[in-house]
């Protein structure tokens, strides 16, 4: 029997726990009674994360698609076969027609080495993952207004405030840990404000629960300044000491009367007076988001509003306060430390300034490094449909069922020259695929993962990988190899962090034997650094705060005669994404066995739907086959569906329309007709 | 009674692992303190109740039940060597001997005593509780107890299979304190106690309202650990994975937290909600095991309060039912 400390793969929350180990085999996992994010507890989707390991369908063996049917392969003639066809695409179209999707479940070690091999072996910037799915608008409102996209406080913090408003997060269900940190602090007095229209469990505890329209965010946010700012309550000392433009939020926010963003909201302007004065009445006040807020056509704007209400009410840089984007993924936080990104490499530097490429081709010896900033992975889609990209090497995610509008998802990756996929299972996307690489789960290899509050810790190889399967540090590093380049040679992981350390400054203090047990906040820059639990404390990372004013947009598609519902999407408690590992989890997959679609009583009787009926939904992309599912969690006109199940697709539904800012696709609201199938 | 001085607990349990698989409270690289293997961490006997199911041993989260090649059931081997666990407080023995004649009753669950069958298990007890606390002696429900007394371990062989481990360390030089001891245990508060067992009265007379479960069921996060942690709690799940070749049956631990733990084929839940499903868990273990089996089925060990994120475990949520009803 062996225990092995290792980092939930789950969450964004960054929970600990052992997994453990018998003859070789996992049996189970023990919560670590000592971290100070889980203190001892897991959500069940912890508690559950060793049973899809040794699941049957884990890829073993290298495939090639051969005559149409994929076929075990050596690793050799995979790994080369690799190469020469990326070569081959890229001298027959150009050095950016190919794109390299990383991973937010992969380590950070990887993340940081899929983007050295894109941009110093294959010569693009064409690297990015699915945080353009989840916090590319955090990444962008954030660094626009306060200099730095990440939360700005610890987990620890909702522990010590006053007032916390919940705007479109869900959190005792998607960042379980956390939820319940909030659940305790409202028994122990802390007041909550939700803002969601779904009937989320927190909602049962909040003082007030604004329940406005979809895509109204903009509206509601501007509406509570205006009555903080008409009615005095303004941080006055904060605004004047820590910031600028405040004329200008001033003045954007002057005619948002709390009638005008009732009207807009749907919301009574009561409430939102209220909302205002709790707020803003706080002597901590915190706010905590996540997709409802950032999966918008103007998801920059919402961040640029909540940003801008704490800079307000003076609610930055103490404890009990600040802006905290809850992260999805388990290391979708360190995808993008680590540069996972088409215009950033590792600790957000720009690939546009010309002494960081100097700095980062120096470090990893090549002569010049790809100066124009390359494709989001969002736009890279629609670059592929119009021939411009012809190759995707993609490494652990699944954009068969996570990409918005599957119909054109389907058509872009099929028709690639080259489609090359390394992940744990055979997914949607992998099927697609022309070569499909075999990789070890975050149980079989080491490495570390940085959570939501910018905790990197390690993790750990609890157990072997199956049959010849490896770990995506290893892979990359052999393809390098391939291509003729001798800059990655590592002895292990440790060594990798120890050149992201070199070359990353918020990272420049992190090293493996400084990680025991429970990791460290960055900015880390130094060796005798700490660690940071709380952001922009005297000043800002970028100096003064900025207020940067933002106008209400309507979302792109607003229900008509043809499509009469809101459609919003998002995920249960018990599966994770697309499923590849919580529908391989027995007691996971039996909570939620199928597709759904919450719709509310109203509407379904007005529909002559009831509870469990076969239904058709239906958008101007797709039609998918669900099972409805009759509730008040959400408001007459809108439903609601998970995206995790391949049979029921929701994003064969949703819309592919990006924010212009950050191409974060409009997830969460589209137009659909609902029907009940004879 | 036998003697074991701090200086030769290192030799006596290397001598042991020559004959025993062994499972001892050790203390793992992040502080957290488990039952596991010595190769784990240092030895850590004294701080209590591990916070993992102690019962784990015998029946770990997710075992193989049988596999099936080519359609012939292979049944699981014998252990190579049988288990020597020790770390079981008398709270956590009690417990053990209700599991023990649970999967004993009736049918009789083979997996279980696939492990159970040959163990052997020893109980802490004595001044070895959080910040040296007295835990009381078992007296019993075990093949051997060792009992802190502030110098040195006494061990209290229980059964043959104790007397012939605790046969190699010399006798305790007076045994009488044992006595003084029990009496100071029989001092000790024990508030959980009465909670508990005025919890199952209100309970049992059905004085405790729907609308309290709904107010506990807002709380619940659906985490499953009370149940996970518990070391009474023995539902588990099944589930077959199979290959061209091969079917492999394994069960893992379940909880009746889960809303598909009571779902029907239709659909329909009689448990389905989590006010319902955290009555059930609450009322199964201080109303149904009261009749089905003489005694509550909460030993007040304290595990499922630990490990709630949320703060509802058995005897929070116990002592709000008693403030409120009784």
């Amino acid at each position: 029997m062996k225990r092995t400390l290792t980092v939930c793969p789950y969450c964004g929350t960054g929970c600990t726990f052992y997994l453990v180990s018998e003859g070789g085999r996992l049996v189970g996992v023990e919560p670590s009674t000592t971290h100070p994010v889980s203190r001892g507890g897991l959500c069940v989707k912890g508690w559950n994360a060793f049973a899809f390991v040794h699941h049957p369908d884990r890829l073993t063996t290298p495939l090639l698609r051969r005559d149409g049917v994929l076929l075990p392969a050596s690793w050799d003639e995979a790994l080369d076969l690799v190469v020469q066809r990326l070569r081959a695409v890229q001298k027959k179209h150009g050095a950016d027609a190919v794109m390299f999707a990383s991973s937010a479940k992969a380590t950070n070690e990887e993340n940081y080495l899929l983007m050295k091999l894109a941009r110093a072996v294959f010569g693009t910037n064409n690297i990015d993952h699915c945080a353009r799915l989840c916090h590319s608008s955090t990444v962008t409102g954030l660094a626009e207004t306060f200099g730095s996209g990440a939360m700005t406080n610890s987990i620890s913090c909702f522990d010590q405030a006053d007032v916390i408003l919940v705007i479109g997060s869900n959190t005792t269900e998607q960042h379980p840990l956390i939820g319940s940190r909030i659940l305790n602090a409202v028994r122990n007095g802390t007041r909550l404000i939700v803002a969601d229209n779904r009937r989320i469990r927190l909602s049962r505890q909040a003082e007030l629960h604004l329940r406005h329209r979809n895509g109204s965010d903009v509206a509601l946010l501007n509406g509570i300044m205006h009555v903080i700012i008409a009615e005095g309550l303004e941080d006055r000392e904060f605004i004047a000491s820590r910031t600028e433009n405040y004329a200008a939020l001033a003045e954007s926010v002057a005619d948002w009367t709390p009638e005008r963003s009732a009207a807009a909201t749907g919301l009574e302007a009561g409430v939102i007076v209220a909302a205002a004065r709790l707020f803003a009445g706080a002597e901590r006040g915190m706010v905590a988001y996540s997709m409802g807020i950032t999966q918008h056509s103007h998801g920059v704007d919402n961040i640029r509003c909540i940003a801008a209400l704490a800079m307000l009410t003076g609610n930055v840089g103490r404890p009990g306060t600040g802006v905290n984007p809850l992260r999805g993924q388990n290391n979708v936080q360190g995808g993008c430390d680590m540069g996972a990104l088409p215009d950033l490499y590792s600790g957000y530097q720009k690939v546009s300034d010309p002494r960081l490429r100097e700095k980062f081709a120096r470090v990893w010896g090549v002569a010049a490094l790809p100066e124009t900033p390359g494709l989001p992975l969002t736009r890279a889609m629609d670059a592929a449909s119009a021939g411009l990209l012809q190759g995707m090497f993609i490494m652990g995610e699944n954009p068969m069922l996570s990409d918005p509008d599957q119909g054109h998802a389907r058509t872009v990756l099929e028709n690639l020259e080259l489609l090359v996929v390394q992940d744990i299972f055979l997914t949607e996307t992998a099927a697609l695929a022309d070569i499909v690489l075999p990789a070890a789960c975050y149980a079989e290899k080491e490495g570390t993962f940085t959570n939501t509050e910018r905790r990197v810790q390690r993790v750990r190889t609890a157990v072997e990988p199956p049959g010849e399967a490896r770990a995506d540090w290893e892979i990359i590093c052999d393809l390098a190899e391939r291509a003729g380049y001798r800059g990655m040679r590592y002895t292990g992981p440790a060594e990798v962090m120890d050149e992201i350390a070199g070359l990353t400054p918020i990272y420049g203090g992190i090293r493996y034997d400084r990680l025991n047990p429970h990791g460290l906040q960055w900015p880390c820059p130094d060796r005798s650094h700490p660690g940071t639990p709380i952001l922009h404390i005297e000043s800002f990372t970028r100096g003064l705060g900025r207020f940067s004013p933002a106008l209400h947009r309507l979302p792109a598609e607003i229900p008509d005669d043809q499509y009469p519902m809101v459609l919003t999407t998002g995920r249960t408690y018990f599966h994770w994404h697309t499923g590849t590992m919580t529908r391989r989890t027995h007691l996971l997959d039996r909570e939620e066995p199928r597709s759904f679609i919450e719709l509310h009583p109203d509407d379904a009787a007005r529909l002559g739907i009831s509870h469990r009926d076969r239904l058709l939904v239906s958008s101007r992309r797709g039609e998918v086959r669900t099972e409805a599912r009759v509730t008040t969690m959400v408001i007459p006109g809108v439903v609601f569906m998970p995206f995790h199940f391949a049979e029921g697709a929701a994003n064969a539904l949703t819309n592919n329309v990006l924010d212009p800012e950050s191409s974060i696709p409009e997830f969460k609201v589209c137009a659909v007709r609902v029907e009940k199938l004879p | 009674m036998r003697v074991l001085t701090s200086d030769r607990l290192d030799r006596f349990f290397a001598s042991l692992a020559q004959s025993w698989e062994l499972r001892l409270p050790v203390l793992l690289p992040d502080g957290t303190r488990v039952i596991g293997s010595p190769d784990d961490g240092q030895l850590a006997l004294h701080g209590g109740a591990v916070p993992g199911k102690p019962t784990a041993a015998f029946f770990p989260q997710q075992g193989t039940v049988f596999t099936a090649d080519d359609g012939v059931l292979q049944e699981l081997p014998p252990p190579s060597r049988p288990l020597f666990v020790l770390g079981f407080t008398p709270r956590d023995l009690a417990c053990l001997r209700f599991i023990d004649r649970f999967f004993a009753d009736g049918w009789r669950d083979d997996v279980y005593f696939r492990l159970r069958q040959n163990a052997v298990v020893a109980g802490l007890s004595g001044y070895c509780g959080p910040g040296g606390a007295l835990i009381p002696p078992a007296g019993g429900n075990c093949d051997l107890e060792f009992f802190w007394d502030r110098n040195c371990w006494l061990v209290i062989p229980n059964s043959e299979a104790g007397e012939a481990i605790a046969a190699e360390l010399p006798d305790a030089a007076t045994p009488e304190a044992m006595e003084l001891f029990r009496q100071a245990s029989a001092q000790l508060p024990d508030e959980n106690e009465l909670l508990i067992r005025r919890a199952s009265e209100l309970l049992r007379s059905d004085r405790v309202p729907d609308s309290f479960w709904e107010e506990i069921g807002d709380r619940c996060i659906a985490c499953t650990g009370c149940n996970l942690a518990c070391p009474t709690c023995t539902c588990f799940g099944v589930q077959d994975w199979r290959t061209a070749k091969q079917v492999e049956r394994s069960r893992m631990w379940d909880s009746c937290q889960l809303d598909g733990f009571m779902r029907e084929a239709s659909g329909h839940n009689p448990l389905g909600s989590e006010a319902l499903r955290t009555r059930r868990r609450i009322h199964h273990k201080l109303a149904a095991d009261p009749e089905k089996w003489g005694e509550i089925s909460c030993f007040i060990c304290g595990r499922c309060d630990a490990v709630c994120p949320t703060g509802i475990g058995i005897i929070a949520v116990a002592r709000e039912l008693v403030a409120r009803f009784g």
